[in-house]
């Protein structure tokens, strides 16, 4: 295996962004093919109107905002890895940021779709923003929907932000790196950076502050989506453990997300074998083993609460959720969720790539149904018995979820194209540098 | 007005950080400060060779902090007040409402006064410390890649002297430019 220098991490990168191969364009053709369908679906929908969900009275939110809150989970991972872990100066994080990052970036893109679909009327999704008019309607500012509004446009920002600026100095090395046409199109966003003193001395303490910036905006936003529900006054969503049992769950979710693409993409390109080390991946697990712990506490935790408060709503939704008409997807939720990361525990395991990659399609899978178990259930089943429902999801919301995951693989394959997917000068800042006297 | 003054010095590469950091602290000792270095990545050593200068960025993003904070309680004070909205009893203004919106347009708006302050301090310390505007400088591509620059602004008698420097501590190649 050889050394990592300063000068063979440039090559090895370049290499990954090479003119695509034949896999890219088999992949970028079905991933194309699902966000079509995708497409064609909420088109339907628009056209036809709601009546093409299963979202019915009482189950007004479905698949969609379960999709929603799926998605702002997995984009959590990327600032987490990309903010907390810098401050922490985690040495696993160098490796795997800038692709979290851009997870985190297209994510949280994909989630904001989200609202607008279920909204129905998707072109009135303008009247979430408070600007003066003549409507008389106003937004209400006592409602954590209209706070979700802010979170989620200030995350976006903020993560976009943080993104494009981890992207400038190794935009600049993939510019020094090319020639013509290609040198002239990466000179644009470098903005004229050449590595000086000033430009770094600036550039690392703005990112530092960006870090410490974004740090309590990982936290806050997910607890902000949490009160989406616990604001509620619903049995199985009023609770004040909501926000930290969201914000380990979207921890939880967006690390199995890393796995899931960090693997075939160090498999894709060879040479980001010796940069992604199996030891950065058994970081990763660890953190998926500390916040599967803390979800498996949180349901338990809901479950007691609910025996203990002696509320017999609460009670009897605690019962509904193991035993009632969505049990198998509360056991399959259990199951990826609590039982499979236990196996994480064994280092032979978490050291095993395949076997990494299995878990955390399970975590993924079982995260999506958290999040649906927790919206179906408790909307089906609150307090008026003659009120309650069921909720059945329709082909139209299983093929926008689809075309969900199409739209955010298809902005991630071509990032990893026209991006470096590596962060080059942090991954430089690991080794030893250059030195004449070795002492 | 021109944004880049004119630049009289000279420029050189090197290899190993060690020799470059040794260069800086003579030309330091030797009261040459124009100094800007280059290299592939953010390195401490360099900071310390000249002096560990200070960023100052961070009050940029208090500045931000602040205008965010203040727009916010601005915006739903106001809105709260002309556009009331009763709500099963709740306070028509209350401070738990405003502390979410508040701290997430406090941090937006930082951030934009954060990238604004980073390249604002850039300009000008870009233009308090000149760089050669020879076409071979501008199209050095190894910067980026695995190489340390030093340019040093000076005027032409002090040329020699500078160049006996950076020589003496291993660069690769010295260039003058007057």
């Amino acid at each position: 295996m050889n050394q990592l220098t300063y000068g063979n991490i440039n090559d090895k990168v370049v290499n990954s962004m090479e003119p695509p191969g034949k896999p890219w364009m088999v992949s970028m053709v079905l991933i194309l093919g699902a966000l079509s369908m995708g497409v064609f679906a909420w088109a339907i929908q628009i056209r036809h109107g709601l009546e093409w969900s299963g979202i019915n009275h009482p189950v007004a939110w479905g698949v969609y905002i379960t999709n929603f809150v799926f998605w702002i989970g997995i984009g959590h991972a990327g600032t987490l890895i990309s903010a907390v872990l810098y401050l922490v100066r985690a040495p696993f994080r160098n490796s795997i940021y800038r692709a979290s990052e851009a997870m985190t970036v297209f994510a949280v893109m994909t989630a904001g779709l989200f609202p607008l679909i279920h909204l129905g009327r998707t072109w009135y999704a303008y009247w979430l923003l408070p600007y003066p008019n003549q409507r008389e309607l106003w937004v209400n500012f006592k409602s954590p929907l209209l706070w979700d509004v802010f979170a989620i446009s200030t995350y976006v920002s903020v993560s976009m932000a943080f993104f494009v600026l981890g992207l400038i100095p190794d935009l600049a090395t993939i510019r020094d790196e090319s020639k013509g046409l290609k040198r002239m199109l990466y000179s644009i966003p470098a903005l004229c950076f050449r590595g000086t003193n000033h430009q770094w001395l600036h550039y690392m303490r703005g990112y530092l502050i960006f870090a410490a910036i974004a740090t309590p905006l990982v936290f806050s936003v997910h607890s902000i989506v949490s009160w989406d529900f616990a604001m509620s006054s619903l049995p199985g969503w009023h609770s004040t453990i909501f926000a930290p049992y969201f914000v380990a769950g979207a921890i939880f979710s967006g690390c199995a997300m890393v796995l899931t693409i960090m693997i075939p993409l160090r498999r894709a390109f060879p040479g980001f074998k010796e940069i992604i080390k199996i030891k950065d991946l058994e970081g990763m697990a660890k953190l998926i083993i500390f916040t599967s712990l803390i979800v498996t506490y949180a349901y338990a935790v809901e479950f007691f609460i609910a025996y203990y408060s002696g509320a017999k709503y609460e009670r009897a939704l605690f019962w509904f959720r193991p035993f009632g008409e969505m049990q198998g997807f509360f056991w399959l939720m259990i199951t990826c969720n609590c039982i499979i990361p236990l196996t994480l525990f064994v280092k032979k395991i978490r050291t095993n790539i395949p076997a990494l990659f299995v878990i955390s399609l399970f975590v993924n899978v079982g995260m999506w149904l958290e999040r649906y178990v927790i919206v179906g259930t408790s909307l089906a089943h609150g307090f008026s018995p003659f009120a309650w429902g069921s909720y059945q999801f329709e082909w139209a919301e299983i093929w926008i979820t689809i075309g969900s995951f199409g739209w955010f693989f298809m902005w991630f394959f071509i990032f990893v194209k026209v991006m470096p997917s590596i962060a080059i000068a942090e991954m430089k800042e690991t080794l030893t540098p250059p030195l004449r006297n070795k002492k | 007005m021109r944004l880049r003054k004119k630049f009289s010095g000279a420029w050189a590469t090197f290899e190993y950080l060690d020799d470059t950091c040794a260069a800086i602290k003579e030309l330091k000792n030797e009261g040459f400060d124009l100094i800007t270095t280059h290299t592939p990545c953010p390195r401490h050593e360099i900071d310390h060779a000249l002096g560990d200068p200070q960023s100052r960025v961070p009050f940029g993003t208090l500045v931000g902090a602040f205008i965010g904070f203040s727009l916010a309680v601005l915006i739903i004070t106001k809105m709260a007040l002309y556009w009331i909205i009763p709500v099963s009893g709740k306070p028509i203004l209350s401070v738990p409402n405003i502390v979410p919106i508040a701290f997430e347009l406090s941090v937006l708006v930082s951030i934009y006064f954060t990238i604004g302050a980073m390249l604002l301090m850039v300009m000008i310390d870009t233009w308090k410390h000149p760089v050669p505007q020879s076409r071979k400088y501008k199209n050095y591509d190894r910067f980026m890649r695995d190489r340390f620059g030093i340019a040093v602004a000076c005027g032409g008698q002090d040329l020699e002297k500078i160049e006996n420097i950076l020589k003496k501590h291993q660069a690769e190649e010295v260039n003058l430019e007057s």
